[in-house]
């Protein structure tokens, strides 16, 4: 396995060429950034028809001004833990041996996304900001003021955990391209589940037993449902800690498992010639 | 050799084999592709069924209920389907087309280009979509204890008609514009977000924000027209009102399908203008 | 009588021009450069009926581009041009029945497909009664020697077969007029040599008018009696093979066996190309062969003689590379004037 011995040189090479790379796709940026925020018009457009029909009764402690706020900070979450094309990426580095050039060079394949992904992260941020700021201004409303500093600070942390956790994780799946050629279906059903079990879809609260325990029990919360409650304030002090240390050791546990997975996957892919 | 013009019908019968033949070469895709469409009716039911856990209707009086919901649900589904298996492929492949420089082929054929590039393939795993939208139909019409009449199931296929000519049209003009913007990996998001307005029910379009945008999407990009039309035959019958929109919604697909046109034809003297 | 008409014919792009470095992408997200490509510059000419002319030229000079306007596929920017008395890029269905475009570099078969699934469609498309097709398509593949592989995914063919498969997906309609854009680049010795015999039959036996751009030269002297080179967008020679080497071959080649030693002072009635003793090969100008072999005879004992013309494709290497240093010499020259205007 490659020794991640390359010096900080490299690593900022690294980082500038992806950031070039990012910018040039010019109109695609700026409409991909802009039509994030239709599905949410949408989502919520449809819980204030729900709400009118309910006439002032609440969905598992939620009002209507609680889910717009709700969707709104999934969308940051999602911005943070979402990493498009990273499971396929590998996975087709896999199938056309595109690999072996990390498997020759000494750059350590996992590093090298990482650092690459952190540039396109930092790239989208800063032209996201803008459009983002914006929604959340003109829907300062929902929100019932600012949270405090701790809050804010445990809320700040969730994010790069979610961000961490979200890149480890779809890295695994790729990296289980070593074993199944054919990813995509996988990935697939994947993306479906995390949909469905990161909070994107509704808040997580609304599930009856015994899916409420088993949303609570996998990874997938902590991508977008987690961070959302810290900053609405539902998870606090010592349940903040908590959370956060369970966050945490689900990144490790993954970052542990792609390691794992390229060891095995390697010696595998030599075995077999690739 | 003769002059009359080429039958499109056979032409479209040679097309429509020739992908079945293709897809069969890759019969491990057709069952992730009926695995997956199951997954996803799954999710969107159990979403939906959440919902109804708390209220009974989505929107007040809009009658919108639990099944008939479902029944617009099963709508959704079987116009993707069909969007999938016909629509989309095509205009991804029209795109590339562009972008790599190989619509000469196609060009040089003696036959309207537009149809030889919009039904070039046919993707026959959409299908799976269409099945388990039908079965959710059936299963909610069961449960509404209604049996549609033959008036409103060949409505429902007219309308469906229309609905794709409708989504048709947008992905047509959207794929066209490739020619100007070259490279355009938004094609499919902006395809995705656009049409998510065209997936609930019009009646949710209420307020500030709700009434500019039904507005818009009924009368400027009709694209609310494609689902909530054949939905609403099927679920709730033809009111009054609902009547009205259906036959604005006939007018709506003429004029798309004429738009789409002209902007086809304005992408095609592009491509043939510029560089290859 | 001319089947195809070309006057003034022009073509010029405007393509992108990208630059590096972060600061560059970013001013490109507000602002971009074009430049203007003059792809074909007022091309004049003429081919009649059954003719088979070549286009050569290096790339980038306008063959492509040329075949292209032709086909119809792009507009151009200036001049006409009609072919069968039709103006190609109006498109008209009469005249796209009757003409065949086949791109080397490109395939228009169905790729997971048997070749003869995207036949049927191309029946349907040209609307060839079904006796008709089945017979021409008996024919070319007898001719081409492709039984037993119409059934075979194209995917799993050798490119070989896939160009010969792709020249009968083009003949299937029986077009009138034929255009093909390097048949046989990438295509091994064998293949190439299959696939210039089947169009050297194809064409006598049909009267067929085919043009075609190579940059093999077998393929233009195996096929060819008229060949037009172009460079940068402009026709250069419009004539036969040989006549290339009359126009442009200022020098000819000559072969000395002498019987003893070959003399060392050879090197001065012309440049030695090489010298193994006691053969020499000697290159000469045109002009003072008679005077140079004359004075080499008075002088020495020779066994052998031979007089030879240069090797084609030396002369049209020579031919291209003139142009390139007429172009250089005219940017100087534009570029003294501008500084002399300063």
């Amino acid at each position: 396995m490659p020794v991640t011995s390359v010096n900080p040189q490299t690593w900022w090479t690294i980082f500038r060429i992806s950031l070039e790379e990012r910018l040039v796709y010019r109109a695609d940026f700026a409409l991909g950034t802009l039509m994030r925020f239709i599905p949410i018009v949408t989502q919520v457009l449809l819980w204030q028809a729900i709400f009118e029909a309910l006439k002032g009764d609440d969905v598992a402690g939620y009002q209507y001004n609680d889910i717009v706020a709700y969707y709104l900070l999934v969308l940051i979450g999602r911005a943070f833990s979402s990493m498009p094309n990273l499971s396929e990426g590998i996975a087709q580095q896999i199938r056309d041996g595109q690999i072996k050039k990390f498997l020759i060079q000494p750059i350590d394949l996992i590093g090298f996304l990482l650092i690459t992904r952190v540039a396109h992260k930092i790239v989208y941020y800063g032209i996201a900001i803008g459009p983002f700021a914006l929604v959340f201004y003109l829907c300062r409303g929902f929100f019932s003021g600012w949270p405090d500093t701790v809050t804010l600070a445990g809320y700040a942390t969730s994010l790069v955990l979610a961000f961490l956790l979200g890149f480890f994780l779809e890295a695994f799946i790729g990296l289980i391209g070593f074993w199944f050629l054919e990813v995509s279906s996988l990935l697939f059903v994947y993306m479906l589940i995390n949909y469905f079990l990161s909070g994107h879809m509704f808040p997580l609260a609304m599930l009856p037993e015994p899916w409420a325990s088993i949303a609570q029990a996998i990874p997938l919360q902590y991508l977008a449902y987690f961070p959302t409650q810290v900053f609405l304030g539902k998870i606090q002090g010592e349940m903040l800690t908590w959370g956060l240390t369970i966050q945490l050791a689900w990144v490790i546990c993954f970052a542990i498992l792609c390691r794992i997975a390229m060891h095995y996957g390697v010696r595998r892919y030599s075995a077999f010639g690739g | 050799m003769s002059e009359s013009p080429p039958s499109y019908t056979r032409v479209l019968a040679v097309l429509a084999r020739n992908s079945f033949v293709r897809d069969m070469n890759f019969r491990g895709n057709f069952l992730i592709e009926v695995i997956t469409a199951m997954f996803w009716m799954t999710m969107m039911v159990s979403f939906y069924l959440l919902i109804f856990q708390f209220a009974n209707e989505i929107g007040e009086d809009t009658g919108w209920t639990k099944y008939r919901f479902f029944i617009f649900l099963a709508t959704t589904m079987i116009i993707n389907g069909l969007m999938q298996a016909f629509v989309l492929p095509n205009a991804a492949e029209f795109s590339e087309l562009i972008r790599l420089g190989n619509l000469d082929f196609a060009l040089v054929k003696p036959i309207d280009t537009q149809f030889l590039i919009s039904f070039q393939r046919v993707n026959w795993s959409g299908y799976a979509n269409i099945g388990c939208g039908i079965a959710l139909m059936i299963y909610s019409l069961i449960h509404l204890s209604h049996v549609p009449s033959w008036l409103e199931m060949s409505l429902f296929v007219v309308y469906v008609t229309c609905g794709l000519g409708i989504l048709y049209s947008l992905v047509i003009c959207l794929a066209s514009t490739s020619v100007w913007m070259g490279r355009n990996q938004s094609l499919y998001n902006f395809w995705f977000y656009i049409t998510t307005f065209s997936r609930y029910p019009m009646e949710i379009y209420r307020g500030p924000l709700g009434d500019p945008l039904r507005l818009i999407f009924t009368f400027m990009i009709p694209i609310m027209i494609a689902i909530n039309v054949p939905a609403q035959v099927m679920a709730k019958g033809l009111g009054e009102a609902e009547s009205k929109l259906a036959v604005f919604g006939l007018f709506a697909t003429m004029a798309c399908l004429a738009i789409s046109r002209w902007i086809f034809g304005l992408a095609i003297s592009a491509y043939r203008s510029a560089s290859s | 009588m001319a089947i195809i008409e070309i006057n003034g014919l022009s073509k010029t792009y405007s393509v992108y021009h990208k630059r590096e470095g972060i600061a560059a992408s970013i001013r490109g997200l507000f602002h971009r450069q074009y430049r203007s490509v003059h792809a074909v510059r007022q091309i004049d000419l003429q081919v009649d009926e059954g003719e088979f002319v070549a286009f050569l030229g290096p790339n980038g000079a306008g063959k492509t581009t040329t075949l292209k306007l032709l086909s119809g596929v792009i507009h151009p920017t200036e001049g006409t041009a009609s072919v069968m008395g039709y103006v190609p890029w109006q498109r008209q269905t009469g005249y796209r029945r009757q003409f065949a475009l086949v791109m080397g570099q490109k395939n228009q078969l169905w790729w997971d497909l048997p070749a003869q699934e995207s036949f049927r469609l191309h029946q349907q498309i040209y609307q060839i009664e079904r006796a008709a097709f089945e017979k021409t398509l008996d024919e070319l593949v007898e001719l081409l020697n492709l039984q037993g592989l119409l059934g075979q995914p194209v995917r799993e063919l050798s490119l070989g077969e896939r160009m010969k498969m792709e020249l009968v997906a083009a003949l299937l309609h029986s077009p009138k007029v034929l255009f093909l854009d390097e048949p046989t680049i990438g295509l091994d010795v064998v293949a190439q040599h299959n696939v210039q015999g089947f169009l050297r039959h194809y064409q006598q036996q049909r009267n067929i008018t085919i043009m075609l751009t190579s940059h093999y030269m077998k393929d233009v002297v195996a096929l060819c009696r008229r060949v037009v080179i172009i460079t940068e967008g402009r026709i250069m020679y419009d004539g036969s093979l040989s006549g290339i080497i009359d126009q442009f071959g200022g020098h000819k080649l000559l072969t000395l066996q002498f019987s003893d030693e070959a003399p060392v002072d050879l090197k001065n009635f012309g440049k030695l190309v090489e010298v193994q003793s006691p053969r020499a090969k000697l290159r000469v100008d045109r002009s003072s062969v008679a005077n140079v072999l004359g004075q080499i005879l008075s002088k020495y004992n020779l066994v052998d003689v031979s007089v030879e013309e240069p090797p084609l494709e030396e002369v049209i290497a020579e031919v291209f590379a003139s142009v390139n240093g007429m172009h250089e010499a005219e940017l100087n020259k534009q570029q003294v004037l501008r500084n002399a205007g300063d």
